[in-house]
């Protein structure tokens, strides 16, 4: 799952998801988090009032199913205005992250060898205008997917890597009939509708959670405005969209045509939900902290400006509006394996980096813990303490003596590459931001101590992922976040071929092949727990390769109105249920 | 005179067509690929390459010029298949935002207007008010307390006094609520409301230099000789001070005020930006921070043409209220 | 001087600025009497202060920092004890004036038909539109506007500058005031039309039985229409005399430099002009000295009178002078530089 902002490279601060995971499960390095206090609880919740969102923002990443992916979207509109086939159960902690079945009766039904999953349809679920929601709006909807001129591949992919359509298919707007024929093979509806069956090219265990994802929601075909469907989209949920002026507001009002009967996941409790974008961050803060008025109703889009982070710490007037905890994402260093092809220099780079100066400048440990795994500890299923290189300081320090040892074994084991860290450089690629300017000077001093020479490769943030994407550097900036409670979402996605974040070229290694086979292996595994154990080889196995070096787990920090209740973090997304969120009196 | 209104704009309509193609020059000059950031981030290249040729930005710079004046005139649709229509006069469309940028446009700009045009009164009002009270009083308390306001205001920066009136007036004392922009058909109580701040804010910021101008120029007034043949004629004081001196004094005000509403219009980037309000100025940010290419060109053009009109409509003005402009 | 009760009398009258170096003294202790009907010329370098004079006569000056003291008498009445408002119906009804630069003189904003108007109403509100016409018809037909109906809805700047100051002029007779001043009316002129503009004033002068103060700074364009003159330097008076007395027995050094400048101007047409060397005085703390010494050709040396007092206004030859020069030695000087 991506981030609005830290998948922009630049995770170190400012982190946009608030994840207060009450559930103490996750272990590892993980401490430091803490629960809502009562804002977390329903206490006192009085059904109605207006819940309002304050957004530095202005305006909504996406608002069309198929075109979100950022974690934060995908629980707030998957809660308020977009049902799934399946969805999360509304609890906080470990607990949430338990599917249920939501537009369809049950979670799905695969075949013996998951290659086809069905699901049926619910009776009564409906769109906001009161028409039954059947097998063809769902068909419709994921087909927007493939339409990446329309979509400009904002969304998740997996319905282009996984579903079973014969030949070329470009969406529903330009395929020819035939491709349309090939397609709605892939997709198949029942003839009462009710019943959808997904036909995949491999096997996928964990599909029923991949249909989780909004771009698998339904989208009535009558009322698709292609590129403008994103400002206006049809709602499934118990609320609806209002109006929406970019730069200003979105309001959301209840949608007459839900009905609770037929919505296991969704309890509202306000009339009206108010997003209001463009405001100043120091503004959003300043007004949370003083907590006035229409302010006690009041949520932020976005984490707490680090200035103010003692400030609400240190005072306990503020234990009961405020979350601190994981954001589940990691920060990470992508190498490119075909420029550095040498485990030694990489091993190097991990050793000398000076991540506990980097961490301080950033802000501290607020704004995360160092990271011995590319797998969350929020995913306690996946998770298990990795093992770092030998002689990499726990506490973030840089150990130059080790690096510097790695250095000497790497001119003898592979003198070019020792070469090019060394004089040519290695460019180093992040997003372009007042903080990185900070830290690259920090980049540059501690690995220039055993002698490796940084190229800073500063780039525009919106054009980050599509810069990289056409000119890997040497070394790259990034961030990720589970797309599910499965680390199916991490590691085939950061590293095998396929996968739609991999910049690493590591299919150039020879330690390759062996590591791709057991990620298929892992995918087609029906046994969770052993599914589980070959990811945390499987992370082990790229830790080991140094393939990419983890960064930090990161935190974030947030304060919300006095009045807000229910405000837990839902574990499967790192922010708020928005939609269950009541308001006391 | 008619001739002179004619021939000045004649001469504003060829300068906006010659700013109209700047625009789009320097714009299309500079690096980046638009297409490229049509795209999300997962971004195939051949989604880059779809979308190049969608938007017409593999043709060359002179035909992606035609077409752009052609959508102005008569409108033009976007994308190759599914596409968007956007009727005339259509400055493009955003992919970023998913509209036709004349709707965003239409949408930002009376936000900015009212916002420049409460402030324009309000700023024109404390500026000559507080200048021609400088200048009468010239050395005594009264044109300290202007001079010393004129010093302060033209000191502070918008953000500063933007957010200390928030500061003040929301969030310390609640006098206010904190300001969300309404549009004036839908509710003018709220609308007022909503501007109150943002109009004192740019007032005081813009008045500081309007003080200044306005008491330099009616103590250089005073000293011409037609003011004194007035007071030797036998004219009241009062008579003097508004028929001979104000009148002459606040001509070049009239011209700057111009511009500087002009160039208001074209967005108050801060001032928006502290006080959440949907304008122009906002929107030319979001462009700048999107790399919005459609809607940067729009905006640019948009307050370009605006300083355009300001200049002939003052021009002619003056020609109105200066009968020596007229002749020439 | 005058053999009848003067219609404005000055006495004593001081003008001083206070600036940031110090106060400026501009007219420092200066008496004359104008008749009726008689003109009187002011004559002096720029700088001299006759310019402050008669605008402090008018009380034109605006502002706080200027102090006057003396008085100004107009047929008796002392015009710097009036209160304001009836000092502004002195102002263009008993006294008009004319300024130097006709066209800055004039509103740009204005027709010249309203301009003029504007100086009639002013005095006689209640005058219909009609009568008002034709009164400023009549003006501008006396100062010799041609085609003044359709003139008078011009703008000033449509204007020469010969028909500008004719314009001034026509507005500052309309309300046939006792007393006109003409502050340099001429300077900024053509010469051509400098003579006409002369020759009108003293025309229109007659008819209405006015008295003019004519200042200027050279002293031969006028000669001919001026009986008596007042010789100003440094914010003083140098010397006082009939225009006849002034031109054949010169009393003050000063006035002998100036002649003598007017005079060389008319006779050598290619010849160096002869003027007097230096530069006027700063008036900022005026030492205890004759002023004009430092350019002065009798200096008497460091030790006289002219180095240690200031010299007071006395009867010299048929003159009132200020100089501490002896009759005698005056009679020597007037025979040396004017023998020819």
């Amino acid at each position: 799952m991506k981030s609005r902002k830290v998948i922009i490279g630049a995770l170190l601060v400012g982190a946009f998801f608030v994840s207060a995971c009450g559930s103490s499960g996750s272990g590892g390095s993980g401490s430091g988090e803490s629960s809502g206090g009562r804002s977390g609880t329903d206490e006192g919740i009085k059904d109605g009032g207006t819940l309002f969102i304050l957004d530095h923002s202005t305006g909504a990443t996406n608002l069309d199913p198929q075109r979100i992916y950022t974690g934060a979207d995908l629980g707030f509109l998957g809660s308020t205005i977009t049902r799934t086939l399946t969805s999360y159960t509304p609890v906080a902690g470990k607990a949430g992250t338990q599917l249920l079945a939501d537009l369809a009766t049950d979670t799905g039904t695969p075949s013996e060898d998951v290659k086809t999953w069905s699901f049926t349809l619910r009776d009564g679920v409906t769109f906001e205008d009161g028409a039954a929601i059947v097998c063809a709006d769902i068909r419709y909807g994921v087909s927007r997917t493939f339409a990446s001129e329309m979509t400009g591949d904002e969304g998740p992919l997996y319905a282009t890597t996984m579903l079973a359509v014969e030949g070329e298919y470009p969406g529903p707007y330009t395929a020819t009939a035939d491709q349309q024929a090939a397609y709605e093979k892939a997709v198949e509806c029942s003839e009462d509708g009710k019943t959808i069956t997904f036909h995949l090219k491999n096997p996928v265990a964990d599909f029923n959670y991949t249909v989780a994802l909004l771009a698998f929601a339904p989208v009535p075909k009558a009322s698709d405005t292609a590129d403008k469907y994103t400002l206006k989209p049809v709602s499934s949920g118990p609320f609806m969209i209002k109006s929406y002026e970019e730069g200003k507001e979105l309001i959301m009002v209840r949608n007459p045509n839900w009905s609770a009967d037929s919505d296991p996941v969704r309890k509202p409790h306000v009339d009206e939900i108010h997003w209001q974008f463009g405001l100043d961050e120091s503004v959003i803060d300043e007004r949370m902290i003083a907590d006035a008025g229409d302010d006690q109703a009041t949520i932020v889009y976005g984490g707490l400006q680090p200035e103010n982070l003692q400030t609400v710490f240190d005072d306990a007037k503020f234990a009961d509006r405020r979350t601190d905890g994981f954001d589940g994402f990691v920060s990470y260093t992508m190498i490119n394996i075909k420029k550095v092809p040498c485990l030694e220099v990489r091993q190097a780079f991990w050793l000398a980096l000076d991540r506990e100066a980097l961490r301080t400048a950033g802000g501290g440990p607020f704004t995360g813990e160092f990271a011995d795994s590319f797998i969350n500890p929020l995913l306690a299923t996946d998770y298990t303490p990795g093992t770092v290189t030998e002689g990499v300081n726990a506490d973030g320090t840089p150990n130059v003596e080790a690096a510097q040892a790695k250095m000497d074994a790497a001119k003898e084991a592979c003198p070019e590459v020792h070469k090019h860290a060394t004089e040519e450089g290695l460019r180093f690629d992040h997003g372009q931001s007042e903080l990185w300017a900070k830290l690259i000077s920090i980049w540059i001093d501690s690995l220039g101590a055993v002698g490796i020479k940084i190229i800073d490769n500063a780039i525009e943030p919106s054009k980050y992922y599509a810069t990289i994407n056409k000119d890997p550097g040497d070394l790259m900036r990034a961030g990720w976040a589970a797309d599910w409670n499965n680390a199916s979402t991490v590691v085939p996605e950061l590293f095998t071929k396929e996968g739609g974040f991999n910049y690493s070229q590591n299919w150039e290694d020879p330690a390759y092949p062996a590591f791709s086979d057991k990620v298929n292996l892992a995918k087609a595994e029906v046994d969770r727990s052993k599914q589980a154990t070959l990811w945390q080889e499987l992370n082990q196995y790229v830790l080991d390769q140094a393939w990419a070096v983890p960064g930090s787990f990161t935190k974030a920090q947030n304060l919300v109105g006095s009045r807000v209740r229910n405000a837990y973090p839902w574990l499967p997304f790192g922010w708020y249920n928005v939609g269950a969120i009541g308001l006391a009196e | 005179m008619l001739i002179f209104i004619a021939r000045r704009l004649l001469f504003a309509l060829a300068l906006l067509f010659a700013v109209s193609a700047f625009t789009y020059v320097i714009f299309a000059a500079l690096p980046s690929d638009p297409a490229a950031l049509t795209c999300g981030k997962n971004c195939r290249p051949e989604v880059i390459a779809t979308n190049r040729v969608r938007l017409g930005y593999d043709k060359p710079i002179v035909v992606q010029y035609g077409q752009f004046l052609n959508g102005i005139f008569k409108g033009r649709s976007y994308g190759v298949s599914e596409g968007v229509h956007c009727p005339a006069p259509s400055l493009g469309y955003s992919f970023r935002k998913h509209q036709c940028v004349t709707d965003l446009i239409t949408r930002s700009l009376p936000v900015t207007a009212s916002v420049a045009l409460g402030a324009f009164v309000l700023w024109m009002l404390i500026g000559v008010g507080l200048g021609t009270m400088a200048a009468l009083k010239r050395g005594r308390w009264p044109d300290r307390l202007a001079t010393g306001f004129s010093v302060v205001g033209i000191s502070l920066p918008t953000f500063f006094v933007g957010l200390l009136a928030i500061m003040v007036f929301v969030i310390w004392t609640g006098l206010l609520p904190f300001p969300r922009y309404e549009g004036i058909t839908s509710n003018p109580a709220k609308w007022f409301m909503s501007l109150i701040l943002p109009w004192f804010t740019l007032a005081i910021v813009s008045a500081s230099s309007y003080v200044r101008l306005t008491r330099n120029g009616i103590l250089e007034v005073m000293n011409e000789e037609f003011v004194r043949l007035g007071l030797a004629k036998g004219l009241r004081r009062r008579t003097l001070i508004i028929k001979y001196v104000m009148r002459a004094a606040l001509l070049p005000i009239v011209t700057i005020a111009g511009l500087d509403f002009a160039a208001l219009l074209g967005g108050a980037v801060i001032t928006e930006s502290v006080f959440n309000l949907p304008g122009m100025g906002k929107l030319s940010i979001m462009a700048v921070n999107d790399s919005d290419l459609p809607i940067l060109v729009a905006t640019t053009l948009v307050a370009a043409v605006f300083i355009v009109i300001a200049n002939a409509f003052v021009d002619i003005l003056y020609g109105f209220l200066d009968p020596r402009v007229r002749l020439n | 001087m005058t053999n009848t009760t003067p219609l404005l009398s000055v006495r004593d009258l001081h003008v001083s600025f206070k600036t940031n170096d110090g106060i400026v003294k501009a007219v420092d202790g200066v008496s004359f009497d104008v008749a009726n009907g008689q003109t009187m010329g002011i004559v002096g370098e720029s700088g001299s202060g006759k310019s402050v004079m008669v605008s402090a006569i008018m009380r034109l000056n605006f502002g706080t920092d200027v102090i006057v003291s003396g008085q100004i008498l107009l047929n008796g009445i002392d015009l710097l004890a009036l209160p304001e408002s009836e000092m502004r119906q002195v102002r263009g009804r008993d006294i008009a004036m004319i300024f130097q630069d006709p066209l800055s003189a004039l509103n740009p904003f204005y027709t010249v038909g309203y301009q003029v108007a504007e100086a009639y109403l002013v005095h006689h509100p209640k005058t219909s539109k009609a009568q008002v016409e034709a009164i400023v018809l009549n003006a501008l037909d006396k100062v010799g506007i041609p085609d003044a109906r359709k003139r008078m809805k011009s703008y000033p700047h449509e204007f020469s500058g010969g028909m500008r100051q004719r314009i001034v002029i026509a507005m500052a007779l309309i309300n046939q005031p006792k007393l006109l001043i003409a502050d340099e009316p001429t300077t900024a002129l053509d010469v051509t039309v400098q003579a006409q503009i002369l020759e009108l004033i003293d025309s229109l002068r007659e008819e209405n039985n006015s008295a003019v103060m004519l200042i200027t700074h050279d002293l031969g364009v006028v000669a001919e229409t001026i009986q008596q003159v007042m010789v100003m330097y440094a914010g003083r008076t140098a010397e006082y005399a009939t225009v006849q007395d002034l031109f054949d027995t010169p009393s003050h050094p000063y006035t002998q430099g100036l002649l003598r400048a007017v005079r060389s101007f008319d006779q050598s047409t290619r010849g160096s002009l002869v003027s007097i060397s230096g530069t006027p005085p700063s008036l900022i703390n005026l030492p205890e000295a004759c002023a004009f010494r430092p350019r002065c050709s009798q200096e008497m040396g460091p030790q006289s009178a002219c180095a240690t007092q200031r010299p007071e206004l006395r009867t010299i030859g048929a003159s009132q002078s200020a100089c501490h020069l002896s009759a005698d030695e005056v009679s020597r000087v007037q025979r040396e530089a004017f023998s020819k």
